[in-house]
């Protein structure tokens, strides 16, 4: 999914490298392929600004002075778990690339010199994912405790009459939560829902 | 330090089994006769009252087939020159006294046969310079025929009568003469002897022209000799006996100036100018002063020689592992820096590629001089990128951390590496098949290499057929490396460096390599790892 460049809502990426000319080529290369994108040198300090501007996708390399990337990464996602995250580095090994993906939540692991295609195949894969994660976000967020309940157990394929039976509740309550759901998340059954809660 | 061999397991039966000569000794063992008698009969123009003779080669030819076929043979020698005896009628069965006459003839053998056991086994363990070839081969020729005389005195101490020598003066004269004739015989005789076996079974290419250093060296040699035999010469026409100090002094320093072989034909000419008066009609006394001056020159000799080629040898050795460790601490550091250019290289890289790709397609439209360029930056960027990808898959291999290898793969790697010099050598290497649930922990180069170079030791020794194969057992991973070697064992160049690289590997994974050589000849390497988990 690539956003024509003249759209206004280009996605917000961050690009953290503490070698300040190959941010900056990245953040460029980034924006000329419709990202809003930008340098940071120090993650520490992109950290205390992310949570008034938090990104949909930040590109960060690995090896770096006082905050490597992997502790940067943990830390922006107990700001925002919605964002989405590709590594990059010059020291390259097997143990690194796997624990970027299935420890860190990386989306892809780069090699410096970096393969062009593949970075910005990564981060419109990124943009889309984070874009997903928090219209998700957005549209439960409105629900009530009981409300999430009955939605938990609906996508889980229960009836009606079964999650009334779980709950305690009568169908008929069952039913009125079931439609204030639909009507807050904007969705129009129960497959859209099913959808909603992957 | 290569690894030490095991010590030989000595049960009664092996012992038995391994005096039997084989069949391809016999050859030998006919033509010791042959050369056994030729030279005994040979001796008898300087024998004399109470011994045999005082210069007897026949101890010489002994001494060089025991050295070069082995103390196993020590029985067969024995009992070949038995039968020798007794064909010549020196040994009569039957006869009043043939007993002592054979004990006489088999004693000598026994001794020399033991002599070299002991020298060889002791020059195996020793940590000194004793113990570097041809050192050992020196102390056996001067020892043997010492430890002949010893084993003689009893019989001329206890029963004088068999040996018909009495009193002390004949006693001692009588052993003098045993030990000094044993002595020139070995001295004289073994190393060319040696030698020519040696030259037999390692044929060597081509004989090379002398240098102009080696005929200085001869011309340096002739000048020291001649300058002691006219010494001698003068002394002797003033009525002042003959000295042996000249020519004692001279020999010495050619052998410790240029090594054995030169020692030993300052000899053979020192005693090509004395032993033509001695087997004349001297009065005994004088032959044997004579000869014991000659013994004493011809030891000084070729003890400083072979002193000399040790020391050389051992200075040679020394100056190999040096540079080889030089080579290795080299190439570490150039792998160091070249990982750290790479990664130098990759950042820089990494920018200008994404500029030279921007610069490429905003000026597509342009001026076509300057599209052109454009392109070829981006091109040739791009190029590079590649490039340095592909090195630091291949050299910066190993910062990567240990992990789980399977065997089956190891061993895969390692025979695919060694088959061409396999191949070449013409050896054949049989894999087992092996388990493929056997892993193990570690540097996957590392590891190859050390099995790598155990496997090139088995091919360089072997006689054709290579066994590798791999188990388990209890909580260690178990990888035998087996080739059968034929009986020359002496030392290839580069060898032992192999063995230590891989046993430097192993114990950095915690693990040990041994090497066990079996009674049929089998020299088996078995490289131990921990099995991944077992110590958790």
């Amino acid at each position: 999914m690539t956003l024509p460049a003249n759209q206004p809502d280009r996605a917000a990426v961050y690009v953290v490298d503490d070698d300040h000319d190959l941010g900056a080529a990245v953040a460029r290369l980034l924006c000329r392929h419709g990202h809003a994108a930008e340098p940071f040198l120090d993650p520490v300090m992109l950290l205390s600004v992310y949570a008034e501007a938090p990104a949909l996708c930040i590109v960060t390399d690995i090896m770096m002075g006082d905050l490597d990337g992997f502790g940067f990464a943990d830390r922006v996602r107990m700001i925002d778990p919605a964002v989405a995250i590709v590594f990059m580095t010059a020291w390259p090994t097997t143990a690194n690339a796997v624990d970027s993906v299935r420890r860190y939540g990386g989306l892809d692991y780069l090699e410096k010199p970096l393969d062009e295609t593949r970075l910005l195949s990564a981060v419109d894969e990124g943009v889309a994912w984070s874009r997903r994660q928090r219209s998700i976000r957005a549209r439960t967020a409105a629900l009530s405790a009981r409300e999430r309940q009955v939605f938990d157990l609906l996508v889980q394929g229960h009836s009606n009459k079964a999650v009334a039976d779980i709950l305690g509740l009568s169908p008929k309550t069952v039913e009125d939560h079931r439609a204030a759901i639909v009507a807050k998340t904007g969705t129009n059954g129960l497959a859209q829902l099913i959808a909603l809660a992957r | 330090m290569p690894l030490p061999p095991s010590p030989p397991r000595l049960s009664i039966g092996a012992v038995a089994g391994k005096t039997v000569p084989r069949l391809a000794d016999l050859p030998w063992l006919i033509g010791y006769a042959a050369a056994f008698a030729a030279a005994h009969q040979a001796a008898a123009g300087w024998g004399g009252q109470g011994f045999y003779s005082l210069l007897y080669p026949a101890a010489g030819v002994r001494l060089a087939l025991l050295w070069s076929r082995g103390p196993r043979l020590t029985l067969a020698v024995m009992a070949t020159e038995l039968i020798v005896q007794t064909i010549a009628g020196i040994i009569v069965p039957g006869q009043a006294g043939w007993l002592t006459a054979a004990n006489g003839v088999a004693r000598p053998a026994l001794t020399y046969g033991i002599v070299v056991w002991l020298v060889r086994h002791v020059a195996a363990r020793s940590q000194s310079s004793l113990g570097v070839a041809p050192m050992p081969l020196g102390l056996a020729a001067v020892t043997a025929p010492v430890a002949a005389t010893m084993a003689a005195l009893p019989w001329t101490l206890f029963s004088p009568e068999l040996t018909g020598v009495s009193g002390l003066r004949q006693t001692v004269a009588s052993l003098t003469g045993f030990v000094v004739g044993d002595l020139l015989g070995v001295l004289l005789i073994a190393p060319p002897l040696l030698w020519v076996v040696h030259a037999w079974q390692y044929r060597p290419r081509a004989l090379h022209r002398p240098t102009l250093r080696q005929l200085a060296g001869l011309a340096e040699a002739a000048v020291v000799l001649g300058a002691a035999i006219a010494a001698s010469t003068l002394l002797a026409e003033i009525g002042l006996g003959v000295p042996a100090a000249p020519a004692l002094l001279a020999v010495a320093w050619i052998g410790l100036r240029f090594g054995r072989t030169a020692g030993w034909c300052a000899i053979v000419i020192v005693a090509a100018i004395v032993l033509p008066f001695t087997a004349t009609d001297l009065p005994v006394a004088e032959r044997l002063a004579l000869h014991m001056s000659l013994a004493s020159i011809v030891v000084v000799g070729y003890l400083a020689g072979s002193f000399a080629d040790a020391q050389a040898r051992a200075q040679s050795d020394l100056s190999r592992r040096d540079r080889m460790l030089f080579q290795a601490e080299r190439l570490k550091t150039l792998r160091a820096m070249s990982v750290a250019v790479i990664h130098e290289i990759s950042q820089p890289l990494s920018t200008l590629a994404i500029e030279a790709k921007h610069l490429h397609e905003i000026t597509v439209a342009a001026d076509p001089d300057i599209a052109q360029t454009a392109a070829l930056i981006d091109r040739k960027a791009a190029a590079l990128s590649t490039l340095v990808r592909r090195l630091r898959r291949f050299g910066g291999r190993s910062v990567d951390e240990p992990s789980a290898l399977p065997l089956s793969a190891l061993v895969e790697t390692v025979t695919a590496l060694t088959r061409a010099e396999a191949r070449a050598a013409r050896v054949v290497v049989e894999v087992s098949p092996i388990d493929p649930d056997l892993v193990v922990f570690g540097q996957e180069i590392e590891l190859a290499q050390a099995v790598v170079n155990l496997v090139r030791n088995a091919v360089q020794a072997c006689d054709g057929r290579v066994a590798l194969s791999a188990h388990q057992n209890d909580d260690r991973v178990v990888v035998m490396v087996a080739n059968r070697c034929p009986d020359r064992r002496e030392a290839r160049p580069g060898m032992g460096v192999g063995a230590l690289v891989a046993r430097a590997i192993v114990e950095a994974h915690g693990g040990t390599v041994e090497r066990v050589t079996h009674a049929d000849g089998t020299i088996c390497a078995t490289l131990s790892l921990p099995r991944p988990g077992a110590e958790t």
